[in-house]
């Protein structure tokens, strides 16, 4: 299953939304994304999984580089929508907190 | 089946059925597996094959009454899994995360290495006893 991902903002904040499967095949494409939010230093940005219907620990891995990068630069990243598999991979993670998925 | 080391299609299985044996699963059982054996694929794909441009793996699946196993063979590099540490979760780790997300999301996990490396992933359909006093997390899946 693919992944489809885009962005847009709204007020202030950049909303990453993410559709289909995030994983080792698929994190790969969402890298220069993540590059051009962080050199873009876009200090507020949500990560919408509502449509996400796997991740892998490849996919979370991404999500968690955003969350650092974004972090170091003195921003804040949110993740909203999480559900079924991927709501379960970021509680076995302990990554609920964090994110407050 | 013969596979050559791509990343898997992430198609949960919603059910398997033999001539003679019938498993239904759950979607959480389905995903689950389908996470298990994802990360294990991916991590000989990945890491057992980093040094060469193709190779094949294996995969058998057993269906049982109770349970459902999944062998993975493959003749990439070899590893001691007993030296893979845990992840720091409290660090928020970038790596290192898949076995342990298929330990936890298997009742049995086990690894021969070889030639062939063996890998051996069995789920029951009702859980196993020995499962819940080794599960990493406290969160179920």
């Amino acid at each position: 299953m693919p992944l489809n991902h885009s962005t847009e903002e709204k007020d202030g904040i950049v909303v990453l939304k993410l559709v289909g499967t995030l994983d080792a095949m698929t994190a790969p494409e969402l890298l220069p994304t993540i590059d051009r939010l962080v050199e873009e230093r876009r200090n507020r940005v949500t990560v919408d999984l509502e449509g996400l219907d796997l991740i892998d620990s490849s996919g979370v891995a991404a999500i968690v580089a955003l969350y650092k990068r974004t972090r170091s630069n003195g921003g804040r990243v949110t993740v909203t929508g999480a559900r079924d598999q991927p709501l379960a991979i970021f509680k076995l993670l302990r990554m609920d907190r964090v994110f407050s998925v | 089946m013969i596979v050559r080391p791509r990343i898997p299609q992430s198609t949960p299985v919603t059910s398997a059925t033999t001539s003679s044996t019938q498993l239904d699963l759950s979607d959480r059982f389905s995903a689950e597996m389908v996470s298990a054996v994802s990360e294990i694929f991916n991590n000989i794909a990945i890491h057992g094959f980093a040094d060469r441009p193709v190779g094949d793996i294996a995969i058998e699946m057993q269906v049982a009454r109770d349970h459902l196993a999944i062998q993975i063979c493959d003749h990439g590099a070899a590893f001691d899994l007993s030296q893979v540490p845990k992840p720091e979760l409290d660090k928020l780790p970038e790596g290192g995360m898949g076995i342990h997300i298929a330990k936890a999301c298997v009742d049995e996990l086990d690894y021969t290495p070889g030639p062939p490396n063996v890998w051996r992933m069995t789920k029951y359909t009702n859980g196993s006893p020995s499962k819940k006093a080794r599960r990493v997390s406290t969160q179920p899946l």
